[in-house]
């Protein structure tokens, strides 16, 4: 048997063209069981606090544009890692009467989004809060109720009997709304005569402490009762967002105050890493919009929602039958500050990203 | 891997009871079977937007049984056809998103047909040769993984990928040690040089030089 023969070649082909069933989705479970997902923080995680009254009846909801569709980026992660669709824990709004009255708050047992638009870390009065109206600012007519992350967190405490469960997927993302009260602030100071060096280091000082703050709670109220997958992403770069494009000066003192903030963040919890992701939007906002093509992103300087026709100028009211004229799926913003559902789909991704590489996804 | 190697030394026990020589002349027609382990040696390049920068992916080695099929067709020269049971191979992120671990999985065949060159005498016990081959590198069953969802579409649908068939050129060093008249142990290296293509059901894509470097070990028989 020493001749070749071309039956064998065909029968060692046939063994290679083995079963050639198509690809699949493979294992979409994720690698850490959670339970649930709590939130805390400001109009970025928020959820639909204030999907109530007038802004209901505008089909808005979430700080973006609103589709009727989730669009926030803790609604995507809470898909991503296979819990209950989110909800937020407390709604209502202390609306002027032009803007239909006030609706009453109501909680949500069950819901654990607690972050709301407007809040703060520690301040109860964050933008557009009732008790503005007072102070001279017209922000303050849509009543948001403006709870601060730490007073969030203890109604959280309050709600679960003191402590977190082991299987809790937890997010913090505030400090934005401190920035732009502290930026209020520093107008206040100027007006007032003070030199703008010394204003810039008051309000600079400030958001120092702010992140500080939000540090402390993250540490002794959220991860010493219990929490194991903490969350915390921190200020993206607000001084490239349509609100200050074109006001250099602003923009710098900006600059200085998130890197202050995210700074003092950043260093108080640098001693809590394995119960604790910091997730650094802030320097990939800042990539997103130097290269903005890398991210898919169309246009990064302009608001996507048509802020000067609707009744509100907010992203909150924003919907798809608001946007100006030529807006693409791919803008990243969806008014002055808030992202689009493509950026907030970003944001998602770059915390899966970083989930994933701690071995949390 | 375990259950292969033992019946490979157990082929090789038998072969050792008989001990004629047949040498490789022309015409002569042997298979081997044996082990073969395929280790990448990957250079990535960058996902497509929208990603983070320098999205990049590793490919995992792995193994399989193989079956060759070798003519000779001088005492010299010989047509080698390398073909054998499918690789599946772990696909982990790299670059941007090292650390985050298996994203994926695919698995291949590629089948190669090499023309090679053997030294020593026909009748040598130990015969070294070179060769180089042309190989189909040919993917299928691609999954994805939650990982991989997470990664590109968070909150949306699985996403699927897949990764385009390659043709590339295998160099190749080997040799041949005779147990007995039809009995061999064979061990060759084969370096090729693969570019793929994978494809993400959300519209990105990834270049990947694979590279790989391949080991086998086999027993052959010579007919």
């Amino acid at each position: 048997m020493n001749k070749f023969h071309p039956s064998w070649v065909a029968a060692a082909a046939t063994a290679l063209l083995v079963a050639c069933s198509g690809g699949g989705e493979g294992d979409q479970s994720a690698r850490v069981e959670y339970g649930k997902m709590v939130t805390f923080g400001d109009s970025l995680s928020d959820v639909g606090s204030y999907n109530v009254g007038v802004i209901a009846s505008m089909g808005g909801g979430r700080y973006s544009i609103n589709t009727g569709d989730k669009v926030n980026w803790t609604e995507l992660l809470a898909t991503t890692v296979g819990v209950d669709a989110l909800c937020p824990a407390e709604t209502g709004l202390n609306s002027a009467p032009e803007l239909g009255g006030p609706v009453a708050t109501v909680d949500h047992a069950g819901c654990y989004s607690y972050a709301q638009g407007g809040a703060r870390v520690t301040n109860p009065i964050g933008p557009g809060n009732a008790a503005l109206l007072a102070l001279g600012d017209p922000s303050g007519a849509l009543g948001q109720l403006t709870k601060p992350v730490v007073e969030q967190i203890g109604r959280h405490l309050a709600a679960v009997g003191g402590s977190f469960a082991a299987d809790d997927l937890v997010t913090v993302m505030a400090g934005g709304n401190d920035l732009f009260m502290q930026l209020a602030a520093f107008e206040a100071m100027v007006g007032a005569g003070m030199p703008v060096d010394q204003a810039s280091e008051a309000v600079v000082t400030a958001m120092g402490q702010a992140g500080a703050e939000l540090a402390a709670y993250v540490t002794t109220q959220i991860v010493a009762n219990g929490a194991t997958h903490v969350v915390v992403v921190n200020v993206p770069d607000a001084a490239n967002a349509p609100a200050f494009l074109g006001s250099p000066d602003t923009q710098a003192l900006v600059t200085a105050m998130l890197t202050t903030y995210n700074g003092q963040l950043a260093a108080g919890l640098a001693a809590s890493s394995d119960k604790v992701l910091l997730v650094d939007a802030y320097t990939v906002s800042q990539d997103q919009a130097v290269h903005p093509t890398q991210y898919g992103l169309s246009d990064v300087t302009h608001p996507a929602c048509d802020l000067e026709h609707m009744p509100l100028a907010t992203s909150l009211a924003c919907t798809v039958d608001t946007l100006v004229a030529g807006v693409t799926e791919t803008w990243q913003y969806a008014d002055t500050v808030h992202p689009t559902p493509y950026g907030y789909k970003l944001l998602a991704q770059l915390v899966t990203a970083e989930m994933s590489k701690k071995g949390w996804l | 891997m375990k259950k292969t190697l033992t019946s490979a030394l157990m082929l090789t026990a038998l072969a050792l009871a008989s001990n004629n020589a047949l040498a490789q002349d022309a015409g002569t027609v042997a298979v081997k079977f044996g082990y073969n382990q395929i280790m990448p040696q990957v250079s990535s390049g960058d996902l497509s937007a929208p990603s983070m920068p320098g999205t990049k992916i590793d490919v995992k080695e792995a193994g399989a049984p193989i079956m060759t099929l070798t003519y000779m067709y001088t005492p010299a020269i010989s047509f080698e056809l390398y073909a054998g049971l499918p690789y599946e191979h772990e696909i982990v992120g790299d670059g941007a998103i090292k650390g985050v671990g298996k994203i994926a999985s695919v698995k291949q065949v590629s089948p190669t047909l090499f023309a090679q060159y053997r030294f020593f005498d026909k009748e040598s016990t130990f015969r070294p040769y070179v060769g180089l081959g042309l190989t189909y590198a040919y993917f299928y069953g691609e999954e994805g993984s939650g990982n991989l969802t997470a990664l590109t579409n968070p909150g949306g649908d699985p996403t699927l990928l897949e990764v385009d068939d390659a043709w590339g050129i295998s160099p190749q060093v080997g040799a041949t040690v005779k147990i007995d008249r039809n009995w061999f142990v064979d061990m060759a290296v084969i370096k090729s040089f693969i570019k793929t293509t994978s494809h993400l059901s959300t519209g990105q894509s990834i270049d990947t030089k694979l590279d790989p470097l391949a080991v086998s070990l086999s027993v052959g028989y010579r007919f």
